[in-house]
């Protein structure tokens, strides 16, 4: 089933109401390699990992030390 | 011939239907609350009186955060035990007592609110009949009992609930001794077990102290205890709306995206993560309280950062699965694949855009956690944007777009509009991006949240980028798109139940899986041990704060009651060397 709402066409869709193209291979377990999922992953973390930065300075640099005054002060910050 | 869950299971479909409504009918009452609090906020338009905020906000809270998602959740969690089970439940009338007990401790819970809006509210059991204490309701603020009664009429609706999904798995398994727990009722029960953990809490809340106290049996309660008890339950409730997301994410979005699940054993190694780490780590809510110490805080940041690996878990397992169906269907590329997914279809759009503003949600939850950064964004409207990517976006738009496939399985009706629903959940994701991004901005700088007026004389906010003006704009602008949104999907619900029935509603299946239960460890099955482990957790990270908390403000407040806790002789010099130790 390719299609949450399609008609129903059999065990394998070929085409949904609204033009979506159904399965056209089956791939096993060994045969797929999700090499797309990691891309997907490692962006995600790449923005996470910038995201960060910026509360660094947001956090740091904005606003002044909170609780963490004793490590601003290790790393010159205050 | 057709082969919907109305045709195998027409007794449950209704209970199944009903939950639905109901849940539909508080999300029409509550999303219009949030628009008017939204338009009086930013001061684009102020129709209610500033007095009458809180009001709408508990309305607001209680009915979105509450209703709206446990009724889906019982909904879709009956749909799951019953369709993976292949059977029904064991006594339909038991099913729907709990559903009418669930219903009439809401409507307790709404009168007691809607009160909150009269010029005189009536007087009932000796007190005037109100209730603005907000979604979180721990003291100081007092409700009326009928408030607190409607919740535990609520609550024990669902814990009746959780025991009509095991009766229903007991009697399967008397029939299939040496079958593992199918993926769909494994996810059921282990939510509920963390449901029962977390519930204690609450239900301790209310009945030992706030009940009592708001009917003039006791003068005062210790208002730090009530909020640990509230958030003992209050962070736990929030994987209580997200189990069912998850569920949908697991086992309908493989499939709808053409695929199978990537690793059922995966799937169960975090719903058994999600029951271990739920409860013991409510304190992260609390970072800012006064009389609790910062060794017991960092304990629940601990739990809570360790809770983030299910949810990269979900991550890599649901996105593995979409792309497994991708390929399926021709998609090729490292990421040209993407564009093979079924984008047309509303129910994959929505939960697709509904997970991925959950990873927008991942990283502002991270801050949250984070102890010290936590004490920048803390009560301001930075967590108000938080949970509207979280509650607000990743489970409602995934409940509603799962109501665009469930509806036609639970009525045998098909649905209105495939091109509505699909620029619904589009709609729905593009005025949630206005109004969370500013919210969270907003709370960079320091604009607090739960306050009608957040203007003050003599004083301007400093925004970074932008101006104050331009997030009011966002937020009002966001809020209005939401509520068109969330009425094109009411009207779709509504003219497909209008609908005649229909021969043409798919199959009631769900996901198959690459990697099935069979290279699953057993001992994921054992609910025993796993409970029993998630009990030890939260008597660790709770036995001690509680006692503390109690210690030195007694159960019914400080020096009211004389009713101090007695650690004893042997414990109290442990217990001194414990907070020494983590203080």
């Amino acid at each position: 089933m390719s299609s949450a709402t399609e008609r129903e066409t059999g065990d394998r869709a070929v085409e949904s109401d609204s033009g979506d193209i159904g399965t056209v291979r089956e791939l096993g377990h060994d045969e797929f390699d999700p090499i797309g999922t990691l891309i997907l992953i490692a962006i995600y973390f790449a923005i996470l990992v910038m995201l960060w930065l910026f509360m660094y300075f947001v956090e740091f640099l904005g606003n002044g030390p909170t609780v963490v005054g004793s490590l601003a002060t290790v790393v010159g910050l205050a | 011939m057709r082969n919907a869950y109305v045709d195998q299971f027409p007794a449950e479909a209704r209970v199944v239907k009903s939950a639905f409504w109901s849940s539909f009918l508080a999300l029409a009452i509550g999303g219009i609350f949030g628009l008017v609090q939204a338009l009086h906020r930013t001061d684009v338009l102020r129709f209610i009186d500033s007095t009458d905020y809180y009001t709408v906000l508990t309305a607001h809270g209680v009915l979105l955060a509450i209703t709206f998602t446990i009724f889906f959740l019982v909904g879709i969690f009956t749909w799951a035990v019953t369709t993976s089970l292949d059977r029904g439940v064991v006594d339909i009338r038991f099913t729907w007592s709990w559903y009418v007990m669930m219903v009439t401790g809401t409507v307790l819970v709404a009168v007691a609110i809607f009160s909150g809006f009269l010029e005189e509210p009536p007087s009932i059991l000796g007190s005037e009949l109100y209730a603005d204490v907000l979604f979180t309701f721990y003291s100081p603020l007092q409700a009326h009992p009928i408030f607190y009664i409607g919740l535990v009429l609520f609550v024990v609706g669902t814990w009746l609930a959780g025991f009509d999904w095991f009766r229903t798995w007991w009697a399967w398994r008397d029939e299939n001794a040496d079958e593992r727990i199918p993926l769909p009722t494994f996810m059921v029960l282990t939510t509920t077990l963390f449901w029962y953990i977390c519930t204690l809490g609450v239900a301790l809340s209310i009945l030992a102290f706030l009940l009592p106290w708001s009917l003039g049996i006791v003068d005062s309660v210790n208002p730090l205890l009530t909020r640990t008890l509230f958030w003992y339950f209050g962070h736990a409730v929030v994987y209580f709306w997200l189990m069912p997301t998850y569920v949908m994410w697991y086992i309908m979005l493989p499939k709808l995206s053409g695929g199978k699940l990537f690793s059922d054993p995966l799937a169960r190694v975090v719903f058994v993560l999600f029951l271990l780490l739920s409860t013991p780590l409510g304190i992260h809510h609390q970072y800012l309280d006064p009389g609790i110490a910062e060794g017991y805080k960092f304990i629940a940041m601990t739990n809570t950062m360790f809770l983030l690996l299910p949810s990269l878990l979900t991550a890599f397992t649901v996105v593995a699965s979409m792309e497994h169906g991708a390929r399926q269907r021709g998609g090729e590329g490292y990421l040209g694949w993407l564009t093979a997914l079924p984008w047309r279809d509303p129910v994959f759009t929505g939960m697709a855009l509904a997970g991925l503003m959950f990873a927008a949600a991942g990283f502002s939850g991270m801050i949250n956690a984070g102890m010290n950064i936590n004490y920048l964004v803390h009560n301001t409207w930075w967590v108000v944007g938080h949970f509207h990517l979280t509650v607000g976006t990743a489970v409602a738009l995934t409940f509603m777009a799962a109501a665009y496939w469930f509806i036609p399985q639970v009525t045998g009706k098909e649905l209105w509009s495939r091109s509505v629903a699909l620029g619904q959940v589009l709609l729905w994701f593009v005025g949630m991006t206005f109004m969370s991004n500013a919210m969270h901005r907003s709370g960079l700088f320091g604009m607090p949240r739960r306050t009608a007026e957040p203007q003050y004389q003599n004083f301007d906010f400093e925004p970074a980028v932008g101006t104050v003006a331009e997030m009011d704009a966002q937020v009002a602008l966001g809020a209005v798109l939401l509520v068109v949104s969330l009425v094109l999907f009411l009207l779709n619900m509504v003219l497909t139940s209008f609908n005649g029935t229909s021969d043409s509603i798919p199959d009631n299946t769900y996901a198959g899986t690459l990697s099935g239960p069979e290279d699953a460890p057993e001992i994921l099955d054992n609910l025993k041990l796993w409970t029993a482990i998630a009990v030890v957790l939260v008597i660790f990270a709770y036995t001690l704060p509680l006692a503390s908390i109690v210690e030195s403000g007694g159960l019914f407040g400080p020096g009211i009651d004389g009713r101090q806790l007695s650690l004893g002789a042997d414990l109290e010099p442990a217990l001194e060397t414990l907070r020494e130790v983590v203080a």
